[in-house]
Formats: structure tokens, sequence, C-alpha cells
């Protein structure tokens, strides 16, 4: 499915006859898991569009308490409704309620949902509630493959479970809150680690720099928005960031903060690097070289940065450390979003769908985590020591 | 109290008025301050590690606020905090296998109630002994969701219930052992920093080749050692030694190499780039070694880096442990540097009347920068030859993370 080969006429025959035979099939469509997606459009970056649809500080604040109000009530009791067969549905209906809130990271809303299946799990040793909860994570893997956060925070919870020496020496009924309670800080942790990654990055934003940005991540948001109420001298040069439009929302809260702002195209990154001093991204994925996986675009601005001596500094909590190690851009599970042109494209005509792309780790100059500052290199051993 | 009081001032007018030359006798000087400042300081019967942090984090904090550029400071203040730290919980953990020993020996008598007490402690003891071991560690994921754990109270809480079963003698004899375990610690750390020239001029026969051309900057103690033990064990090469203006210590250097029977050519700064297609190896000392590998060193080595990168000539710092440092740079050349007296570029009896701050504008026309230091991007350095070995840039942060306790980044 992953076309490598260079003589694309081949392949376009080879994808028109291939793809006759699954039209024909699509009445008895069994072979599909029942919580599969049923499109190839990436659930994660769907979401990540609408929250940049709305995201703004006021909204913000009027959704938190809207939705944090009603699905703490809700949830609960309509996972202690549907107990015994729909508990797999429940967990991705669970996950999708938390996600939808905009300032709550996806690691966090994962963890939440199988705190859920915890609260709502009928086991009574500590052994079935850790296969509970691994079927648990498989489907809300399954359902989503191209999210990396969610399988992280997973991975993490199932990790914490599985590995705690300090859970055996409890009984059961004691553990199983423990581990509510653990879940719940979670959240707390991570609102905590988006503003110790804005003390650590505050030293390397010095007045009068110039800072080139892209794509929308609250934790750079937070940087930006902690140095500004440092009264630090700074401008900010934001990508326009097609087609999610990131470089105009990111525009809209910079001004409020009374921050000098600048919008460029995507095209206009090495024209501008010239004046820029440094690049600060976000991540939706660190791997287990030291890359990140982030919007398309952020390993075009990273070449462009290193070929200029620029440095490029990453913000990413460290429940986005993935075990993948993609060896070249195509190398990972594809994640595809519908890209609007604003006019009519022949149907003959392909477009590349991709939503995101991965920057190996030479080009990027520092790692900005809630586990201190790291060089690229450092990620694979905190991995190595997670995973061992 | 009060002489050792005295003789922290003292040291830290001589810090600020940069009386002490080299990191190494820096480190050396202050190492014994605080072993002194730890013998001095009184401590409680309960809680006493922290007691000793409180004491020697005052004082390295006014240390190293008198001389910020001088990382080996901070360093060995930070190395300090890390062996009480790390005595603290040894000793911690001694106790609890005491303990369990003891209730193991009381089984006998007094039957299950005994046991279960025992057994109720080792529970609570592995989990304290497991948090307090994390919080040695620089956080990680795998603490992550774990939370903030108890701090070394918890052991003590243990170990105070032990009293009721009349083990004080047994305690007391615990709370004098961490000044005595700790004491121990810094002066194997003092043998250490004394030692790390020797360490590293060990290694010397496996990087130097015969027939070798090697090119220096300025004069370090420890490439000259380093040189001279790759001579004694019969290797034949050549040095260049770069004499680094204004101060001109490359002069001092091959002086004492052609003194050891070195074949040696003194070059200019400019003349770096010129010959460096004719060297095999560049090795220089450095100041201080950051977090990311990037290296402060003498001014004038980020030419050489630059020039050695182009032509791919390897790279090596020689580094010994006490010019590690746990912070990444985020403003080096500006942040960590130093300028020194202008007198040291240009004499003051002919520029006079350029230098002159009372004509006309109030300030002349004339400026003079001197830096003390350079830094060197990780990118550019092949190799780090410390005491322990030789490491990889990427490597180095591993070090700081044996070295150092995540707590005391901060000072």
């Amino acid at each position: 499915m992953w076309r490598r080969s260079a003589s694309f006429i081949l392949d376009d025959e080879r994808r028109r006859t291939s793809d006759s035979p699954p039209m024909a099939a699509d009445n008895t469509t069994t072979a599909r898991a029942p919580f599969q997606n049923p499109d190839a459009i990436s659930a994660y970056y769907q979401t990540r569009a609408a929250h940049h649809g709305v995201i703004t500080s006021d909204w913000l604040a009027q959704a938190q308490a809207a939705v944090g109000g009603v699905s703490g009530e809700e949830h609960p009791d309509s996972s202690a409704a549907e107990l015994g067969k729909e508990k797999t549905f429940n967990v991705i209906e669970e996950f999708n309620g938390w996600r939808k809130q905009p300032d709550l990271a996806e690691a966090v809303a994962a963890i939440r949902a199988l705190a859920a299946v915890i609260r709502a799990s009928e086991a009574s040793t500590m052994m079935e509630l850790e296969i509970e909860l691994k079927k648990a994570s498989d489907t809300l893997k399954l359902w989503d493959k191209t999210s990396i956060s969610l399988t992280a925070g997973c991975d993490l919870f199932i990790r914490y479970v599985t590995r705690t020496s300090a859970l055996e020496y409890e009984d059961f009924n004691s553990a199983k809150s423990r581990l509510l309670e653990r879940a719940e800080k979670f959240g707390e942790i991570s609102c905590k680690a988006r503003k110790i990654i804005a003390m650590l990055s505050q030293d390397f934003i010095f007045d009068g720099c110039t800072i080139l940005v892209h794509g929308l991540s609250r934790v750079v948001l937070e940087i930006l928005k902690t140095a500004a109420q440092n009264n630090k001298l700074f401008r900010v040069l934001c990508t326009e960031g097609r087609p999610d439009g990131t470089g105009v929302l990111l525009s809209n809260e910079l001004s409020k903060l009374d921050v000098p702002v600048k919008l460029l195209l995507d095209s206009a990154v090495a024209y501008s690097m010239d004046e820029v001093d440094m690049v600060f991204v976000g991540a939706d994925g660190v791997v287990e070289s030291g890359g990140i996986i982030n919007m398309m675009g952020t390993y075009q601005i990273a070449l462009v940065a290193h070929s200029m001596n620029k440095p490029v500094y990453v913000a990413a909590e460290s429940y986005k450390f993935a075990r993948l190690y993609p060896l070249d851009q195509k190398d990972m599970a594809p994640a595809l979003r519908p890209i609007e042109f604003g006019v009519k494209i022949p149907a003959k005509v392909e477009v590349e769908m991709s939503a995101r792309d991965y920057t190996p780790p030479q080009y990027l100059t520092l790692l900005f985590t809630d586990l201190g500052v790291l060089s690229p290199s450092v990620v694979s051993d905190e991995l190595i020591q997670l995973y061992l | 109290m009060p002489d050792v009081q005295s003789t922290v001032l003292e040291f830290v007018n001589k810090l600020r008025k940069r009386k002490i030359e080299g990191s190494q006798a820096t480190a050396k000087c202050t190492v014994e301050l605080l072993r002194s400042v730890i013998s001095q300081q009184r401590v409680p019967h309960s809680n006493q590690a922290s007691a000793l942090i409180d004491a020697v984090k005052a004082v390295g904090e006014q240390l190293v606020a008198a001389n910020p550029v001088e990382l080996a400071v901070g360093n060995v203040v930070r190395r300090v905090l890390h062996i009480i730290r790390e005595e603290d919980l040894s000793l911690a953990t001694a106790a609890m296998a005491g303990l369990d020993l003891l209730d193991a020996s009381d089984d006998d008598d007094d039957g299950n109630d005994h046991n279960c007490k025992g057994v109720g402690y080792m529970s609570a003891a592995v989990a304290a002994a497991a948090a307090a071991r994390s919080t040695l560690r620089p956080p990680s994921l795998q603490t992550l969701l774990e939370g903030t754990p108890e701090s070394a109270a918890v052991p003590y809480t243990s170990s105070s219930g032990a009293d009721s079963e009349s083990k004080t003698a047994d305690k007391s004899s615990i709370t004098r052992k961490l000044k005595h375990d700790v004491i121990e610690g810094v002066n194997h750390l003092i043998l250490e920093i004394a030692g790390c020239h020797e360490q590293i001029a060990e290694q010397a026969i496996e990087h130097i080749h015969q027939n070798e051309v090697i090119l220096t900057l300025g004069s370090s103690r420890t490439v000259l050692e380093f040189l001279c033990a790759a001579k004694e064990k019969k290797r034949s090469f050549r040095v260049f030694v770069s004499e680094g203006a204004p101060r001109y210590q490359g002069h001092l250097l091959a002086k004492e190499l052609v003194a050891r029977g070195l074949q040696t050519t003194v070059i200019t700064d400019s003349a770096v780039f010129a010959m460096i297609s004719r060297v095999n190896m560049v090795i220089i000392g450095a100041h201080a070694v950051m977090a990311n590998g990037g290296v402060i060193g003498p001014v004038g080595v980020n030419m050489a880096a630059l020039a050695a990168k182009k032509h791919a000539v390897p790279f090596v710092v020689l580094a010994g442990s006490h010019k590690l440092c746990p912070l990444y740079p985020h403003n080096p050349e500006v942040l960590l540097n130093e300028l020194r007296s202008p007198s040291e570029l240009l004499d003051f009896g002919e520029f006079s009347d350029c230098l002159d701050f009372g004509a006309g504008s109030g300030s002349p026309l004339l400026q003079v920068v001197n830096p003390t230091f350079d830094y060197v991007p990780p990118n550019l350095v092949s190799l780090f030859i410390t005491d322990t070995g030789g490491h990889n840039p990427s490597y180095m942060y591993r070090l700081i993370a044996d070295y150092y306790s995540a707590d005391d980044l901060v000072m």
C-alpha cells in the first residue's frame, strides 16, 4: 500500500486493479474489526482541527466550565449503567468525551478513559484488572492508530499498573483506589508539566530575540505567554500552517498578549530565516531516536534552520515519548487529513494528504520536557529506563 | 562556627578578586572548605541530612555568587550535596536491613505479634527506600505516575519506632555515622580531583600513535601530562603549539615540552587554519564541559574546532570530572565569559590618547575587548577524555546524572 517505487505508471495500474475487488466485496465488510475507525482520515488530526477551530482563551474558560461539569457527572453514570458486555464500546466513547475538551492533553484523556474502565470493572484480583485494562487499551489503540500520545498514555498507565511494587503489598481495594487516584492526579501532572516546561525555557528567550513558531502547540503557547508575562521583549514569526490555519489562531492569541507577531506563508520560511534567532515547535510524539513527529512542515523548517545554524527547540511533555523508530518519512502509520484548495481539483490529480512528518534528531538542538532540558540522545535512554 | 564563617568569607573574597587560578586549584580549595563546614556543623538527632544539605547549600550559594564564571565551584558544591544524599540513603537502607535482622531474632521469643510488626515495617520501609532512591535519580517517565514520594523523613520515623524496642545505642551510632561517611566521601572526592591528571594521562597511549602530529592551544596541565605520558611509552610524535595570545601561554607549554624531549613547533593563533591540514589530531584542555556536550575553553578554541571540522581532523577535549557542569548553556558567549584587562592587548602608554574617557563625547572611539573563554558547540567535538574514560559528547548527560542529583541544579 505504501508506494516506494519510482515507476508510478506501474503503481497506478496496480492501484486501479487492486481498487476494484474491494469495491465488489463492500457488502461483506466482515474483515474490518468492529471498532475500526471507518475512514482512513485520522481521528486525531480531526480532533486537533476541531480544537483549532475554537481554541481561543475566552472560549476556553467557558468551554472548560461547561464541558468539565457535564462530562464529569455523565460518564461515571453511563459507565456504571453499561456494565458487562458494552464495556469496550464504553472506552472509546469515554475517550472521545474526554478528548473533546480543548485544553486536555490526549494522553490525559486516554488515562482518564482507562480509569473509567477500572471504576467500572468487576475484577477481584490485580491480574484480572490488568487483563481488562490491557484489552481496553488495545481497543483504544486500534481505534486510532495514528495518535502517538494516545498510545504512549495507554502504555504508560499499563506499565505503571504492572510494575509498581508498592501495589503488591496492599489489598485489592486499596490498590484499586490508589490507581484511580493516580489517574486523576495525572491530569494535574499534565498541567504542571506545561508550567515546568515554560519555566525551563525562559532562560533561552532573551530580550530582542525573534522566534519562529510552527503549528499551534499548547505547550509553546504557554512558553510564550510566560515570557510575555515576565516582560521579555521578543517578536514572533508564525507560519500560516495550512491546512489547519494555525498561524492565524496563534497570532490572535499573541496579539492579545501584546507580542509583535508576523504571519508568514509556509513557503516564506527560508526567506525569513535570516532574521530568526530560534525556532520553537511542539511535538505530537517524540520517537526513540530523539526525533519528533509533528505537523506537516516541521521537517522543512528544521532543515532550513539547520542549514542556517539556527537552534530548533522542541517543547514536549514526557508522556509523548513513544517506542517508535521511523527510518524515513513514510515509515509511520499514515495519518491523512482532507485538504481544501478552494477550487475544484480534477479527479485524476492526487493530493498529498498526510498530516504529519518526521524530523530526525540531528536537526533538533534541545528538547524541553518536564523531565528537564534534554538533548535528543537522552530520549532513548529515558525510554529504555521505562520499558526495560 | 565563627572561624568557619571567617574562612568562608576569606575564600569568597579570593574568588571575587580572581586570586585563584585554574579550575583544579579552585575545586580543591572549595572541597576542603566544604569539608571543614561539614565537620564543624552541629547536626540534630533526626533529619541530619537536611541540616547538612542546608548548611552546604548556604555556603555554596555564596561561593557561586562570588565567581559565577568559575563553574568548577558550583560543580563541586553539587557533588558534595550528592554525596550527602547518597550516604544518607545507604545508611537508611542499612538501617532497614538491621531492623529486619533484629526482628527475625526476636521471632522465637515473642511469636506472631512481633513478626507482623516486622513485616509491616519491612513493607513500609521497602516502599520508602524505593521512593527515596527515586528522588536521587533525575525525574523520569517511570516516576511520572508515582507522584512525589515522601522524603527521607519516612526511614527516620521507622527507625525512631525502633527506639521503643530499646535500640537507642544502635541509633546514636547510626547518627554519628552519617557525618563520618560524608567526610569520607568528601575525602575521596578530593583525591579524585587531585588525581585526575594521572587518570587521564593513562589513556594517552590509546589515542596517540606513532609519527602523529598533534595540535594544541595555549597551555593546559592536563594536556602536558597527557602528551608526556605518551612520550614515556616510547611514542614519537610532533606537537604544534598555538601561542594563545594575548597571554602567550603557548610559549611556556612549548618550553616544557622541549624540556621533556618532544619535537615542538610554535605557531600564531591565526595560522591554525593554515596548518590544520598537516595535523592528525587536535587536543585541548577545557575550562568546563556543559550538559549538552558543549565546551568552554580558552579563547581561540572555537576557531580551531571549526578548522578541524572543515578538514575532518579529530577534536579531542580533555576534562577532569570536576569540570562537568550539569547546566545547559543558553548564552554561553556572554554569560559564561569574562573580560580581562585591555592592557594585555594594548600598551596604555602608546594608546593613552585614544582610550581617553575625558576628551570629546565622553566615551573613547577605541574599544578593547579581551574575552577569556570561548564556547565550542557539541557537534564540533569528536571525543571527550575524562578520568573515567573516553566518551561521545552526546553521552555527557549520563556522567552528569551519575555525579549530581536533580534537586541541586538550582542554587
